[in-house]
């Protein structure tokens, strides 16, 4: 059998990790849900500096926009400019709705853009959704080359 | 009558009762025309104080001492000349009515000298003439000075009102969209206690739960529509000749679901094009016909929109043969989160009507309801036609 599937969320609010955590609790994926709170964390984790650095890389980003200390997008410019973080696809999941982070989020290469519903059965399925469509149909890059 | 007397400044020159103060500046070399001029006032009731000067430095030396109510000059002085007068009052930016005063003046002297911006002009033979016009002189300044400060109020108003509408829109707008984060929430996590726990307490403690997600959840659809509504003035909407017959089978098709299932019938006229946001347009008669669709009472809906075009603004009317408006609520029913009926009778946020004001006025529009209560409802709107090239000039 696969291993199960890493996923790092970059998410400040706590609450919201804990409902993906909620959501992702019963599917047979098992996915292992590693969480931080800000984009200096998420790229200390992702580069495997500090307290990371036994880390596996993830195989998949679910990226907060509003972030303390580095936004989701710095974060995401970032792994898009990195040789080996660039691979790793990008889930922006984001309470905006504006236009201009739509568009800014897909133009420096964000694989979608995910809006958290405000109602938790839309919440589950949308997490849901996500697993099981990057880990159930999507060919993914192979790990660590 | 007081030469060079001190006094008080005339505080309502408006009329000339007797005893009305009067201060004058008069450019006059003649000490004996001086103080017929001023008698003449004076026999008129002016209560009047007077500096007589009779060149520039004097002029100004006056003016600046003790600004007068009005100026009379004399056209015709040895080192100066009347009308020069009306220059410096110019440039000390004075507004002070100006009367020559002057032994013989042409009739082409005078309209010229009225021309250049003297307010009248009396001949020394006719000071029976100079009340009258000293008293017109002083009211039409009077008049000037109360609507120059009347339109400056007016213009002040409406800066204030436009920067208050701007803060409130910009208010609603952050105030809205904060909110929704964490009333996500408390949405969610209700629900989720709602469903894990359900039967695993007592049965108030579900009843209770229950409340508290219907609640939160109601106040998150509140929250999106006053969101939906704060938009429309803030988006930099693109106004463009929409062709209304294409929008409204748009419209139709969306709203087919709600049609079948009420049997409803649509009569359709011929409609104009509009200027206007395509978007926005859509979303105006989206509101309007679920509306008649939604308030139908017993009966199954007809209903109807027409239009007559015109060169400025199309007329438009939506009817249909529902509940209903009593005529006392027509106002009411635009209003936002005004509703006039229980959410179990009819269901609605009370948003729906207020938007389509919004989105009318916004085009320079208006929109009322001609309405009795149970006996249908005419919605009529007006919205700004392109112009014969099917562009709009310069229209706001």
């Amino acid at each position: 059998m696969k291993e199960p599937p890493d996923i790092l969320m970059v998410d400040d609010n706590p609450a919201d990790v804990a409902l993906v955590r909620e959501a992702l609790a019963g599917t047979k994926r098992r996915s292992e849900i590693r969480s931080v709170g800000d984009g200096v964390e998420a790229m200390a984790c992702l580069d495997r500096r500090g307290n990371f650095t036994n880390v596996k890389r993830p195989d998949l980003v679910i990226l907060d926009l509003n972030l303390p200390k580095r936004d989701g997008l710095a974060v995401l410019a970032a792994m898009k400019a990195g040789p080996e973080l660039r691979r790793i696809p990008v889930v922006i999941f984001s309470t905006s709705t504006l236009r201009k982070d739509v568009v800014r989020s897909y133009e420096m290469g964000a694989n979608c853009y995910v809006n958290k519903p405000g109602n938790l059965t839309e919440f589950f399925a949308a997490v849901k959704s996500i697993e099981e469509f990057w880990f159930g149909f999507v060919n993914m890059p192979p790990q660590g080359e | 009558m007081t030469a060079s007397s001190p006094g008080t400044a005339l505080e309502t020159p408006v009329s000339a009762a007797p005893g009305v103060k009067l201060h004058a500046l008069l450019v006059e070399d003649n000490a004996l025309d001086a103080a017929l001029v001023l008698r003449a006032l004076f026999k008129d009731g002016f209560d009047v104080t007077a500096d007589v000067v009779e060149d520039e430095v004097a002029f100004i030396q006056a003016l600046r001492a003790r600004p007068p109510e009005v100026v009379l000059a004399d056209y015709n002085l040895p080192n100066w000349k009347g009308m020069d007068a009306l220059k410096t009052l110019r440039s000390e930016g004075l507004d002070i009515p100006m009367i020559l005063v002057s032994g013989t003046l042409g009739d082409v002297t005078a309209v010229e000298c009225i021309k250049q911006g003297a307010t009248d002009y009396v001949l020394k033979d006719g000071l029976a003439r100079l009340p009258e016009v000293v008293r017109r002189a002083l009211r039409e300044k009077n008049e000037r000075g109360l609507r120059h400060q009347m339109e400056e109020d007016l213009a002040r108003k409406v800066d204030e009102l436009a920067r208050s509408n701007s803060d409130l829109e910009q208010f609603a707008y952050v105030a809205s969209h904060d909110l929704q984060e964490p009333l996500r929430m408390v949405t969610a996590y209700t629900q989720l206690l709602g469903e894990r726990y359900r039967g695993r307490l007592d049965e108030s403690a579900d009843k209770y739960i229950g409340y508290a997600s219907e609640g939160a959840q109601r106040m998150q659809i509140l929250i999106q529509d006053l969101l939906a509504f704060s938009r429309i003035g803030r988006n930099s909407a693109t106004s463009m000749s929409v062709d209304c017959n294409a929008v409204m089978a748009e419209v139709l098709l969306g709203l087919a679901p709600a049609i079948l299932e009420s049997g409803a019938t649509v009569t359709l006229g011929e409609l104009p094009a509009v200027w206007a946001d395509r978007t926005q347009i859509a979303q105006l008669f989206q509101n309007l016909i679920a509306n008649a669709i939604k308030f139908r009472g017993d009966r199954r809906p007809l209903i109807a929109m027409q239009a007559e075009k015109a060169d400025q603004h199309s007329l438009f009317s939506v009817s249909d043969n529902g509940i209903g408006i009593a005529p006392e609520y027509a106002q009411n029913i635009f209003v936002v989160f005004q509703r006039l009926h229980a959410r179990t009778e009819y269901p609605g946020n009370g948003i729906g009507l207020a938007i389509c004001k919004k989105i009318v006025e916004r085009y320079g529009g208006r929109i009322w309801v001609e309405s009795q209560a149970g006996s249908g409802s005419t919605f009529k709107f007006t919205l700004p036609s392109p112009g014969p090239d099917g562009k709009q000039e310069a229209r706001p």
